[in-house]
């Protein structure tokens, strides 16, 4: 007698997708979840590798594809609008580990119709809030970096600015800087995750990946350069009214972990 | 032709004494226009604004703030650089302005320029010297990013027009509440030659939107709107009559904006007062917060003052104040209410409203979620219901509901102005601290 053969030995586990750590990375996990075909509480999307590995859970890895996620992409913008594709954005570029499933079943919920009205409004549902929370954390340090990002001009003219931010924001900061700078050769370059973004005078943008070829302490500038840093030192605490000192209010507004990068804020010998 | 008495000035020396000079003007944000760059020039603008740092006093730091010159032929007896007081004097010259904005502004290190000026000569060669530093900039320079201008009171309609073409945010200094303020402490600026540019922009502004209605490429007339600022503590009004000055100015001049700047007694004058705790920073920070309320939640100043109470609570912001002397109007049901009564629940502001009423299309909402979404549930629970419960058992009572609302470190944040503990407890609740 032949044994009975399981048919549902595949459906009561669940599925997880282990995706790369970067937007397209995620969304083409996006896309192959929906090509799965199973049901959607079934399956989670992760990133990197599982420490410990679950019994009853099979596990994908996903290979980011451009077609795929640019699918996604697309659909998120054209069904979502434009601020919940901001949103959604934000959160992929995010810190935290657990952005992935909370993007996909956030993407799920929209599609699925089941809310009405904007998607990102619906804040009871607990992935939506969790997007919502990463991509106001995203925001909230791209709006700082905006500010505190300084630039030093190097001797063969070019404006370098170093920083490190907690979230991977440097393709969200570089359109706003090449729309204020078109004619400058600059580069920003993130010392954590190591790769920088180069911008050359009246071009597109692009990342390079890798260490800068010098260090910090190694940087020549033009005289100009210190001249101006000098400037501004002097002008930063020229405008300090002295009888409204307030220490805890300036480090509540501007947090010590921007300093490092701030030349207004580095004690020079 | 150049007549120099003192010594030739460096760059520097110059930028110390004219930032210096410039730093009781608070009103300089970059906000109020969102403007690409066309990609001929530098620089930006957004809606927003951005800060750029923080000064050792708290206060952001996002323009290039300085006076053209700190020579000055009145003599306003607030003033640090009135004609009376023997100080170092500087000027700039035009291109020095022109390049010291343009290095620090690709930099990153500011958002663009405040240009004010003490009055050189007459106030209308003042204002054609700053006309000249920011037509400079904007067409020499080709630069895009902020520029904010003073109108110099007095000065030529003419020249504050052509101004206007090339900045994107103009304010004149109301500097005292009232007229009789101002007759005291500046007698060489009167009501008039104040409030008649004011208006004058305004109107200028209003024709120039219809202008662009019509054709979307119209030079734009000061497109992030005006503001002004009011020195408070100097002259003896009340609360109630600086934030209806402050409203009246909203409602009938179409300003952006109203600052108020805490005095600072920098001149031995005997028309000046005292102020021995030093300057008035809890009454600014109370202004603020009216100033709010005004603008965006949708409060009269009658409604928050009065003749009978014109002082702010020392003890409860504003909004707080409002809603213990009403509790009639409470408790507010989150998953009905429309928006404007969610705005005056103490601990919901303009965002969370937003997000509930967004929130509650799709769900009944309840305490844990108010939590997600960012209300302030330790001031909102004595006055909302979710789905007809309140979150424990209050009374909706005044002394009862002050008591919990007030948590001395939290509500007095500055405790090094000279303002005690023992002050605050010989006050009852809702009195508030006569001027004095």
């Amino acid at each position: 007698m032949t044994e009975p053969i399981n048919e549902n030995s595949n459906e009561a586990a669940e599925t997880i997708l282990i995706c790369e750590d970067s937007i397209e990375g995620i969304l083409t996990g996006v896309y192959e979840a929906y090509e799965l075909r199973r049901p959607h509480h079934t399956i989670r999307l992760q990133i990197g590798e599982e420490q410990n590995l679950r019994l009853f859970c099979v596990y994908h890895k996903v290979q980011p594809n451009e077609e795929k996620s640019s699918k996604v992409m697309r659909t998120i913008y054209r069904r979502f609008g434009e601020d919940a594709y901001t949103q959604i954005c934000q959160a992929l570029v995010s810190y935290d580990m657990e952005k992935a499933d909370a993007v996909y079943h956030t993407i799920v919920t929209g599609i699925s119709g089941s809310y009405r009205g904007n998607l990102m409004d619906h804040l009871s549902n607990r992935y939506v809030h969790k997007v919502f929370q990463l991509s106001r954390n995203t925001g909230i340090e791209i709006h700082h970096l905006l500010g505190f990002l300084r630039f030093k001009e190097l001797q063969n003219g070019i404006l370098l600015a170093r920083y490190h931010p907690k979230n991977d924001v440097m393709a969200l900061l570089m359109p706003h800087f090449a729309d204020r700078l078109p004619g400058e050769d600059f580069a920003i370059y993130d010392e954590g995750r190591k790769y920088y973004a180069v911008h050359p005078k009246g071009k597109q943008w692009y990342f390079v990946r890798g260490e800068l070829p010098f260090a910090q302490e190694q940087e020549i500038y033009t005289k100009q350069e210190a001249e101006y840093q000098m400037l501004y030192r002097h002008f930063c605490s020229s405008i300090a009214i002295a009888e409204r000192k307030n220490l805890d209010l300036q480090r509540n507004m501007l947090p010590f972990r921007f300093r490092k990068y701030m030349t207004e804020f580095v004690q020079i010998d | 032709m150049e007549l120099r008495i003192a010594p030739k000035m460096t760059t520097m020396q110059k930028l110390e004494i004219l930032t210096d000079a410039a730093k009781y003007d608070v009103a300089c944000t970059s906000s109020g226009i969102d403007r690409s760059g066309d990609g001929t020039g530098m620089g930006n603008t957004k809606l927003a604004g951005i800060c750029h740092s923080f000064s050792s006093d708290g206060r952001c730091i996002s323009l290039l703030k300085i006076l053209f010159t700190n020579e000055c032929i009145f003599d306003c007896r607030y003033c640090r650089n009135r004609r009376a007081n023997d100080i170092p004097r500087a000027t700039f010259t035009p291109d020095e302005i022109c390049e010291l904005t343009m290095q620090f502004y690709r930099r990153n290190y500011i958002e663009g320029l405040f240009l004010s000026s003490g009055i050189l000569i007459s106030p209308s060669y003042t204002m054609e010297l700053i006309c000249q530093v920011v037509v400079r900039l904007r067409t020499q320079y080709h630069f895009q990013g902020y520029i904010h201008v003073k109108a110099i009171p007095g000065a030529d309609a003419e020249l504050v027009h052509r101004t206007g073409l090339y900045a994107d945010r103009m304010s004149i200094n109301l500097e005292l509440p009232t007229a009789e303020g101002l007759r005291m402490l500046a007698p060489n600026k009167n009501r008039k030659k104040i409030l008649t540019p004011m208006r004058m922009i305004q109107a200028l502004r209003e024709e120039n939107q219809n202008e662009l209605m019509l054709y979307r490429h119209a030079p734009k007339f000061v497109p992030a709107g005006q503001s002004t600022q009011m020195i408070i503590g100097a002259t003896p009004e009340n609360d109630y009559q600086i934030l209806s000055v402050a409203e009246g100015l909203y409602q009938k001049f179409g300003l952006k904006r109203v600052f108020y700047s805490a005095f600072v007694r920098v001149n031995d004058d005997a028309m000046l007062p005292a102020l021995p705790g030093g300057p008035p920073l809890l009454r600014e920070h109370r202004l603020y917060q009216a100033d709010f309320l005004l603008r965006y939640y949708g409060f009269l100043a009658a409604e928050l003052l009065s003749e009978e109470r014109p002082h702010f609570n020392i003890l409860l912001d504003p909004k707080c104040d409002w809603a213990v002397r009403h509790l009639e109007q409470f408790p507010v049901e989150i998953n009905r209410a429309d928006y404007r009564t969610l705005l005056r629940v103490p601990g919901i502001g303009v965002k969370s409203a937003r997000r509930i009423i967004g929130a509650r299309k799709s769900a009944l909402l309840g305490f844990d979620d108010l939590k997600k979404i960012g209300v302030v549930l330790k001031r909102a629970l004595y006055f909302i219901t979710c789905g007809g419960k309140m979150m424990y058992r209050t009374k909706l009572e005044e002394d009862y509901i002050v008591r919990n609302l007030i948590d001395p470190k939290e509500q007095v944040p500055f405790s090094k102005d000279g303002m005690t503990y023992r002050q605050l407890s010989l006050f009852d609740t809702a009195v508030s601290v006569p001027f004095s």
